[in-house]
């Protein structure tokens, strides 16, 4: 029993236990021994993530359990742990910890709070399946892991039409992605005979040029085999495209949205890719795409940001925004800066839900930003965490002195793009450099619309409800109002000010130890490794090949010129001085801005009509051929003349027999007669 | 051989025949207030006669009688459901006012009818034992002569079975023309040569006198009405004794007088035992009386016994008399079930809608009631499960299996209103409860009957295999 | 299959010589007593001489007429011991043939009978009231 077992294994165990024990357990226990479970992964996991740093630790692969034996396909279950799989280590199960121990707080009021524990265990069994795979099976077996646990999770509320609607989109948008993911496995172990990481990396490179037939065509191997991979890293990462599922997700309880939607399993997508880095080298093609595709989502994403009203909506959109930066920087070839930031991301962005969560938590319910305001004084704690949360997303910092996470990770990607020298990293850049102004300018304006002005919580129903209900029955309300955001059509109209008496409260202890513990990393996490993630010299000797690194990218990376290096931080700080203009000094501004740019702001507002587009072309199509299969070829077809028509036969043929059962003697012997000379001709005549 | 040699295998008879004269003497003098000693000391004959089968193996009278395994088994059968009918007879006519000391001495005598058909070799043994368990059955039809439909019933059957017996006799008459015997062994040798346009004729006849008996589809008219009118006990004994004896006849007859016209007669098997399956599966959807609805269910059981015999092997043979075995058990369930439906005032109800509900009021009796419909719908973990797959696996065996399909495709008909009694009892809004069970003695025979057909059933397996194959090779 | 001849008709010549026989017979029985009746110059009918005699009952009634169920039972009594005596005389007459087995076998015939005779006796079956 190696540590690594221990740091995937237990979880699963905690998982089982509290799933099956449920209501016999009680919810102390549940949560006990799920939270225990994950701190004692987290404890055994920062270890090895030091080892690694310093050097001393060296790639293991641990066997557990040989899964499949037929004919060339061997798999066998193992852990592997390198320096990629380290990184992962410390994010996955950081982030759970702490959001299992924020869940005591938040979920303190629900019902079945066991079930609630169990699936967050199980969900980060299945990313530690994903991060430790050895092959590409035992990968794709995580991968569907976190996607069962995400789909429980979502619909976690089950009694909810929208949390049913947003776990099954969730579900099928990712069914998507991952067959582009198991055809790309199938691929591949049609030209390497392996499904075994290793392996494959090693012989990627000798792959390349090599052709193959795929849809009728013939292209090259390494481009299909690592589009179609892609393809599963655009679902499960919520690239454009495939990134309608994670606005919806956030049906789900918001520490949920921090741990699954925020910092681990969205970014699974950006780990596969680096994990099989040597194999996306070989083909340029496939390179540009994830470059293009990466930035078109930190595009996209950052503008409908900009409009959003949803607290949690506008970080949904960040988090897809900030996967395209990892995506276009892996697409750059700087997988060590792709890296960078999923490991600062995860610790800013959950800080950023959990600090959600929080104002959620004290503001009733109310998910809406226009309800907000004037927080600052009520919620101390959670203003200056989100407050060094927003910071750290908007890459605050001075060059060489100290910055926040998101300055030291952030930069890299933006420089390394513009190092890369390509075309597609060039626009990269340039589309980075603008989604950073408007990173800064939606992040601000979230802090000043919910922490800032005057008081509009009278707006809010939720308020309303609590205010009333509050002489009656002083228990809070169940958390299953949470999401039932107000219409978004509706923003920035007539604002109702005022408290309605409400006094919002600070989130209870277990809430905001999580908080300050994720600002330390918010605030540091950049700060003390940059050096190992994307120090050109010191990266090599850190990642020892587990991704692909490119020195010499690393070193034109920090060697661009000095605007490229302060466009971040130039940008970010328009983007400050936007959002401040419009949302301290003149809060007149955005309502006059939307009336003038109407057309601009209902495409914002409405995601650039992504849902409507996929109404249009898939959903509707597919309902349409659904029915007629239903109506003409089920009931009509098989059901008419297969089991209904069978059915009425022998009714009909019963009732027959009935009539023929007169009860009169004559008829009787009139049967058995001609029963009689039936079977005497018959017997004749053969 | 001497005549006491010949009087030594026909002991069971003696024995049952000169009980039921001396009852009847009894009857005469003693009156209807006999009636329970006279029940009883004829269920005391039945097991006297059923100790005395023993080992009872030879041909007696030269050649008019015979007994062997095959008619001791059968034999056994009739008499153990014979009992049966005389036990829950008493106060299911108690309650009416018509318990008469003749019933147990008509079962008896009919008995007696039973035991010569199964043992005959001899086509006139053959007709004088149907005619003596006939007469009797007629008689017991209308028992309660003053009830309308019981006397329907029995003048239905009376006249029809007169038809019957009229189309058997009269393929006798053509059997013995146009081979010049009446014995079994005679026949077979006359139609070992090949068979005349006669003889075929003979066979036809005979093999429909002897459907009707078993009530097979075309001949099986008469079973709905004299099920539905004749009283409860004389249903159940209709449904279980004469059906065993009468096909134990047809299957000895087949096999040892007409087994060289093996191919002749298979068809005919095969033709009544797919009508039956299908009509008595088809016709008994929508009845709405529990003994018209048992009395479809036993012509579709009879048409699956009857695939045993149209496979014409001795596995074939020994599926139809194991069937048989089962059949009788899960027939008799059923209707002393059926004997337990009475409404507060003690009347007997028999129409289906009343058993709503009644896991909720009776809930041991709704357990067995569901027992034997599943267990009569062949349904696996049950009993009735495993005669259904022999017989089946007979036909399969001999490359049928296109009618092994068919069989098995209308058993799911059948499933169909068993299931539908299971469903009302279980799952309808109760409607009023019966009255409750007197009869310890009932309610111990449902128990016993539930336990025989639940999987319990199973163990008896390599026992009434033995004896059904036992039985099946004393005819090849 | 063997074909065997379905029917050998001259088997059965004799029987139809017989039926021609009787068929002559019974138009005779019942031409010659009207021929006689006319020469005789008794015909002189009346409706009462018209009607058909048959058992005792009016000839033409409704068929659904109560009707004593008496008459059958005595019947039925009587039909059986008709057919007992008429086993009795082959029997008789064979005796010497058929030895002690024939013996026994026509007693325990006659016992059955006394015994389903005393039981019609005893349930009052034979009396009229």
């Amino acid at each position: 029993m190696t540590n690594i077992d221990i740091i995937v294994f237990a979880p699963l165990l905690a998982a089982i236990i509290a799933g099956l024990g449920n209501r016999m357990l009680g919810n102390t226990v549940a949560k006990a021994i799920t939270t225990g479970a994950l701190f004692l992964s987290c404890a055994l996991s920062w270890p090895i993530f030091f080892g690694f740093l310093s050097g001393s630790t060296s790639t293991s692969v641990v066997p557990v359990l040989d899964l499949i034996h037929s004919g060339d396909l061997n798999v066998s279950w193992s852990l592997r742990v390198d320096a990629l799989t380290a990184v992962m280590l410390v994010v996955v199960t950081s982030v759970s910890a702490l959001v299992h121990l924020y869940s005591w707080g938040y979920m303190a009021e629900d019902d079945s709070q066991p079930r609630f524990f169990a699936y967050l265990s199980l969900f980060t069994f299945a990313m530690l399946m994903l991060v430790t795979a050895d092959s590409l099976v035992q990968m794709f077996f995580g991968w569907e892991g976190v996607g069962l646990a995400s789909y429980l999770l979502i619909g976690f509320w089950y009694h909810k039409p929208s949390a049913n609607a947003a776990a099954i989109k969730a579900f099928v948008v990712n069914r998507v992605g991952d067959f582009g993911f198991s055809l790309g496995i199938f691929g591949t172990f049609l030209v390497f005979g392996t499904v075994s990481i290793p392996v494959i990396l090693a012989a990627a490179p000798g792959m390349a040029g090599s052709t193959i037939g795929f849809l009728g065509g013939r292209f090259d191997t390494m481009t299909v085999l690592c589009l179609l991979l892609f393809v599963g890293a655009m679902g499960k990462s919520a690239q454009l495209g495939l990134h309608t599922w994670l606005p919806d997700a956030m049906e789900g309880p918001t520490p949920v949205s921090a741990l699954i939607h925020a910092a681990t399993m969205v970014t699974a997508g950006v780990f596969m890719v680096c994990r099989l880095s040597p194999m996306f080298q070989t083909s340029p093609f496939a390179m540009h795409t994830v470059t293009y595709v990466g930035a078109a989502t930190a595009l996209f994403a950052a503008t409908v940001g900009t409009t959003q009203t949803d607290i949690k909506r506008v970080i949904a959109y960040s988090t897809c925004s900030q996967l395209g930066y990892m995506f276009f920087a892996a697409g750059v070839g700087a997988y060590g800066a792709a890296m960078f930031h999923l490991f600062t991301h995860a610790f800013f962005k959950a800080l950023l839900f959990l600090g959600a969560g929080s104002v959620i938590h004290s503001m009733h319910h109310e998910q809406d930003m226009r309800h907000y305001g004037a927080l600052r004084k009520h919620i101390p704690i959670t203003f200056w965490t989100m407050t060094a949360g927003t910071l750290a997303i908007t890459g605050v910092g001075i060059a060489g002195v100290f910055g926040f996470a998101g300055f030291y990770s952030k930069d890299a990607i933006i420089e390394a793009t513009f190092a890369s020298g390509t075309t597609s990293g060039g626009i990269a850049f340039a589309i980075a450099v603008f989604a950073a102004l408007l990173t800064s300018f939606y992040s601000w304006r979230l802090l000043f619309l919910t922490f800032f002005g005057k008081a509009r919580w009278a707006g809010s129903e939720h308020i309303q409800h609590a205010v009333h209900a509050h002489h009656d029955h002083p228990e809070h309300e169940h958390p299953d109002e949470e999401g039932a955001g107000s219409d978004p059509h509706a923003a920035h109209g007539p604002v109702v000010t005022g408290t309605a008496g409400y006094h919002p409260h600070e989130s209870p202890w277990s809430m905001l130890v999580p908080l300050i513990l994720l600002t330390l990393g918010a605030m540091f996490a950049g700060f003390l490794f940059h050096g190992p993630f994307i120090g050109a010299e010191e990266g090599a000797g850190f990642w020892k090949g587990s991704v692909y690194f490119d020195e010499h990218l690393m070193h034109a990376m920090h060697g661009v010129p000095l605007w490229v290096k302060y466009s971040a931080t130039a940008v970010m700080l328009t983007g400050f001085a936007i959002a401040w203009w419009a949302y301290i000094k003149d809060t007149s501004i955005p309502g006059r801005f939307t009336a003038t740019f109407r057309g601009l702001y209902a495409f914002l507002l409405n995601k650039w009509y992504f849902d409507e587009l996929y109404d249009l072309l898939f959903v509707r199509p597919v309902f349409a051929i659904g029915r007629f299969f239903w109506k003409a070829g089920d009931v009509g077809t098989i059901d008419r003349f297969g089991p209904d028509g069978v059915a009425a036969m022998v009714v009909g043929s019963g009732a027959a027999a009935r009539r023929l059962q007169s009860g009169y003697l004559y008829t009787y012997a009139l049967v058995m007669l001609l029963g009689l000379s039936a079977v005497a001709t018959w017997a004749m005549l053969r | 051989m001497s005549m006491i040699a010949s009087l030594a295998l026909t002991l069971p008879e003696l024995i049952l025949s000169t009980g039921a004269l001396l009852l009847l003497l009894v009857a005469a003098w003693g009156g209807d207030g006999s009636s329970r000693l006279i029940s009883w000391a004829s269920v005391a004959l039945l097991a006297i006669a059923g100790l005395s089968l023993g080992c009872a193996n030879g041909v007696a009278f030269d050649g008019l009688y015979k007994a062997d395994a095959f008619s001791n088994f059968a034999k056994a059968l009739v008499y153990a459901a014979a009992a049966v009918s005389i036990l829950i007879a008493p106060r299911f006519f108690e309650a009416r006012g018509a318990m008469r000391a003749e019933y147990p001495i008509l079962i008896l005598l009919s008995s007696v009818g039973m035991g010569m058909m199964v043992s005959a070799t001899d086509l006139l043994t053959l007709y004088v034992g149907l005619e003596l368990q006939s007469l009797a059955a007629y008689v017991l039809a209308s028992f309660m002569r003053r009830d309308s439909r019981s006397a329907e019933a029995g003048l239905k059957y009376f006249v029809l079975g007169a038809l019957a017996s009229g189309i058997l006799l009269y393929g006798i008459s053509l059997l013995y023309g146009f081979t010049g015997t009446t014995q079994f062994g005679g026949v077979a040798t006359a139609l070992g040569d090949g068979i005349s346009h006669g003889e075929l004729f003979g066979l036809v006849f005979v093999m429909a006198g002897l459907a009707f008996k078993i009530s097979a589809v075309p001949f099986h008219m008469w079973t709905p009405d004299v099920y539905e009118g004749a009283p409860t006990p004389v249903t159940a004994f209709f449904a279980s004794a004469p059906k065993v004896a009468a096909m134990a006849l047809l299957v000895r007859i087949a096999v040892d007088a007409m087994g060289p016209a093996t191919s002749s007669w298979q068809q005919i098997v095969i033709f009544a035992a797919l009508a039956s399956t299908i009509l008595g599966g088809v016709a008994a959807i929508g009845q709405v009386n529990i003994k018209r609805l048992l009395a479809y269910s036993s012509i579709n059981n009879v048409g699956f016994a009857l695939f045993g015999l149209a496979a014409g092997t001795p596995d074939g043979v020994a599926a139809t008399m194991s069937y048989m075995a089962v059949y009788i058990v899960m027939t008799l369930g059923s209707f002393l079930c059926v004997l337990q439906m009475r409404n507060a005032a003690g009347d007997a109800v028999e129409d289906i809608a009343s058993l709503s509900g009644l896991s909720r009021t009776r809930p041991g009796l709704a357990a067995a009631f569901a027992i034997f419909m599943f267990s009569l719908a062949g349904i696996p973990p049950l009993f009735g499960f495993w005669p259904k797959f022999l017989v089946f696996d007979a036909l399969v065996a001999i490359g049928l299996w296109p009618l092994a399909m068919i069989g098995i495709a209308t058993s799911v008909i059948g499933a169909f209103y068993y299931l539908k009694i299971v469903k009302t009892m279980y799952f309808d809004e109760p409607a009023p409860a019966y009255a409750p069970s007197a009869s310890r003695m009932e309610n111990g025979l449902i128990a016993l009957s539930a336990v025989a057909v639940s999987p319990l059933g199973y163990l008896a397996i390599p026992l009434l295999g033995a004896l059904s194959m036992a039985a099946a090779r004393a005819l090849f | 299959m063997r074909e065997k001849p379905l029917v050998d008709l001259s088997q059965y010549l004799p029987i139809l010589l017989f039926l021609g026989v009787a068929l002559a017979i019974s138009g005779a029985f019942v031409v010659l007593p009207m021929i006689v009746n006319r020469l005789t110059g008794t015909a002189k009918p009346n409706p009462d001489k018209l009607a058909e005699y048959e058992c005792g009952f009016p000839a033409f009634e409704d068929s659904r007429a109560q009707f004593d169920v008496r008459f059958y039972l005595v019947a039925i009594l009587f039909i059986v011991f008709d057919l007992e005596a008429a086993f009795l005389y082959p029997w008789a007459v064979s005796l010497g043939g058929i030895g002690l087995t024939g013996w026994a076998s026509m007693m325990l015939f006659l016992v059955e009978l006394g015994i389903g005779f005393a039981y019609a006796w005893k349930k009052g079956a034979l009396d009229w009231e």
